[in-house]
């Protein structure tokens, strides 16, 4: 990139642009020192930084099991997810017929309906199956709102990969399922792992589904969050949400570095 | 090429027994109302070197997927020793493949390539230390075993997919036109290789190619496909010499085609006229409409009238040089261009443009051809 000339235009563009980025990250900017605030409810600190709302998140029963049952169903659904939608996307991809590519396109559903409108059908269709406040009921809701992301990463690193070579590890002799396990998992790896962050990310912070189709059992962090701003504005919450930042952010960057490392094997 | 995989047996193959190792019978395969391949019948006898040959879409790589269990064909069977395997899953056919582009496993090195075949078996990798070791040697590559494919060049990946394809001794190799990605020179040292690993290890090779030079120069039996039919088979000389179709003469080699009518008959041979001249040929004419194929090798220059049997006069409209050969086009009055391609060392004609000269060949130069 060429550093042009610093004309009136190219200044107002600029302007635009960092103000736009800073309307988009400062609230989270903000966030941090209010997470190290001396006072008992969200403020910036007054008289000194203090670390005690982080304390109260890893002494506080009530946290730590919301972060736990959030873990719980975040890491269940992720699996489920990864190992449905990378079947799927192999299937498409091995498939290959006007068929599986509408297929595909059907797989993206869950990402276009509305989450609203998604949870409040989970809902009605939970109750049926008494599902409605269990994990199983969140871990499935979670598990369909996340295929999609795991499909479209996997279909993704499979895009060019060659189907001559599954042919060639079929003829060399490998059953479909050594195929799959000694061919094309380790070449669609990165895919696969960058869905699973994904999904993992999605189940981890998701809140309207669980809402809907839970009551008083199940307690995911999220929902915990919303409840505790409702009742007072306990600091606790900013000391959590700086964390979760922190720990989606690693997990974003390790995606991109996933991303690249995909884009150098393919080429 | 001194070392072999374990267990194979070198020299030459026994001759070829009554029941042929492998059979197609009656293939066909539609693509919706599109015949790709239509109702092709061939033998491939034990230990041999047969090549599909054919333009794109003639239906040779079906047919060889076919064999290799990825296509299942709309009707028809494919035999191993009388048994059809038609039904049977590609991995479980036994047969090595070689494929367009090597196909390769990028994240495996070439040890590993060659050791897959046998790991899918159950052999582990210190087992078959040995067995890759030869295979590689076999192909040249002992050296680079630690390498990945990609930091190999084009020949040498050939030659891993190769001993990929050998390693586990398969009762049928098939080759998916695997020399047309490299260039010329390379492609020819390949060629003497594949012939001499075909030799010595006295698996049948089922070859498909669009190349005609490399059908001839490789094969024992050569089939000619054309628009999913088989246009004509044989071994290279016969298919050569005696084509029985205009579009074998003219995909096999170059022709000249000479299209006349017949003037006389005689004992073994007759007088055909084209543009008021008249030409002798050997052989027998059925209709009174003859197509002959002239080679372009066999026609001869002069500088005066010749005294072979059939000579015409003519023009060179153009030339090419080629070292070893000059190709000439002639343009006559009766049989318009003809294409006469000599020994650069020994042209009796100054090679320019414009020059006129006499073309001769003798009545067993041409060939009668089925005008189709």
């Amino acid at each position: 990139m060429t550093e042009g000339k610093l004309t009136f235009g190219r200044c107002m563009v600029l302007g635009a642009a960092w103000t736009v980025l800073g309307f988009l990250v400062l609230p989270m900017v903000i966030i941090f020192p209010v997470s190290l605030t001396d006072q008992y409810y969200l403020s910036l600190p007054k008289e000194k930084l203090s670390l005690e709302h982080y304390e109260a998140f890893f002494t506080n029963e009530i946290w730590l099991s919301a972060t736990f049952q959030s873990f719980v169903i975040a890491t269940a659904s992720t699996a489920l997810a990864v190992l449905l939608g990378t079947l799927c996307a192999i299937g498409c991809w091995r498939i290959s017929t006007r068929a599986s590519d509408s297929v595909r396109s059907f797989m993206l559903v869950p990402i276009i309906v509305p989450t609203v409108v998604q949870a409040l059908a989970l809902y009605r269709f939970w109750i049926d199956l008494r599902l409605v406040d269990t994990y199983a009921g969140v871990i499935l809701a979670h598990t369909l709102i996340t295929i999609p992301y795991v499909v479209i990463t996997v279909s993704a690193s499979l895009a060019r990969f060659d189907l001559r070579i599954e042919q060639a590890a079929r003829n060399l002799g490998a059953s479909i399922s050594q195929t799959i396990r000694l061919v094309i998992v380790p070449r669609i790896m990165p895919g696969v792992l960058s869905g699973a962050i994904f999904a993992f990310t999605i189940s981890f912070d998701e809140i309207v589904m669980v809402l809907f189709i839970t009551s008083r059992k199940i307690y995911t962090l999220p929902k915990r969050i919303w409840n505790g701003i409702q009742d007072h504005l306990d600091p606790t919450i900013a000391a959590i949400a700086t964390m979760l930042i922190v720990l989606t952010l690693a997990l974003l960057l390790a995606e991109l570095w996933l991303r690249q490392r995909r884009q150098r094997s393919n080429s | 090429m001194s070392v072999q995989p374990a267990g194979i047996e070198s020299g030459d193959t026994a001759a070829a027994p009554a029941v042929p190792a492998f059979a197609i019978r009656n293939l066909t395969k539609m693509y919706g109302p599109v015949a790709a391949v239509d109702d092709v019948s061939l033998d491939i006898p034990q230990g041999a070197f047969l090549t599909l040959l054919g333009p794109s879409g003639s239906g040779k790589t079906t047919i060889l997927m076919a064999i290799a269990g990825f296509i299942a064909p709309t009707s028809g069977e494919i035999l191993r020793e009388q048994k059809s395997i038609t039904t049977l899953p590609p991995d479980k056919r036994n047969f090595g493949m070689v494929f367009q582009g090597y196909a390769l496993f990028p994240h495996m090195t070439v040890e590993d390539n060659v050791w897959f075949p046998l790991r899918v078996r159950g052999v582990s990798k210190s087992q078959a230390a040995g067995r890759i070791g030869e295979a590689l040697e076999m192909v040249q590559l002992g050296a680079l075993a630690a390498r990945l494919p990609t930091e190999l060049s084009g020949g040498q990946q050939q030659r891993v997919a190769l001993a990929r394809a050998l390693v586990f001794q398969p009762d049928l190799l098939l080759l998916d036109e695997p020399l047309s990605a490299l260039d010329k020179k390379l492609r020819a040292d390949l060629q003497w290789e594949l012939k001499d690993l075909h030799r010595k290890l006295g698996t049948t090779f089922v070859y498909v190619t669009h190349d005609q030079e490399e059908a001839l120069s490789m094969s024992d039996e050569i089939v000619i496909l054309r628009d999913g039919r088989i246009e004509q088979s044989g071994d290279p000389l016969t298919l050569y010499e005696r084509p029985a179709t205009r579009f074998v003469a003219d995909f096999l080699g170059k022709s000249n085609f000479l299209a006349g009518e017949v003037a006389d008959r005689e004992d073994g041979r007759f007088r055909y006229r084209i543009g008021g001249e008249t030409f002798l040929q050997a052989g027998a004419a059925s209709d009174a409409h003859v197509v002959m194929a002239l080679r372009p090798e066999k026609l001869m220059v002069f500088n005066t009238r010749p005294d072979t049997a059939n000579a015409m006069q003519g023009e060179i409209e153009q030339f090419n040089y080629y070292g070893a050969n000059y190709h000439f086009k002639v343009t006559t009055s009766a049989l318009g261009d003809v294409i006469v391609t000599v020994p650069a060392w020994r042209c009796e004609v100054e090679p320019r443009i414009g020059n006129r000269i006499w073309i001769g060949w003798e009545p067993d130069a041409a060939v009668v051809v089925a005008d189709t």
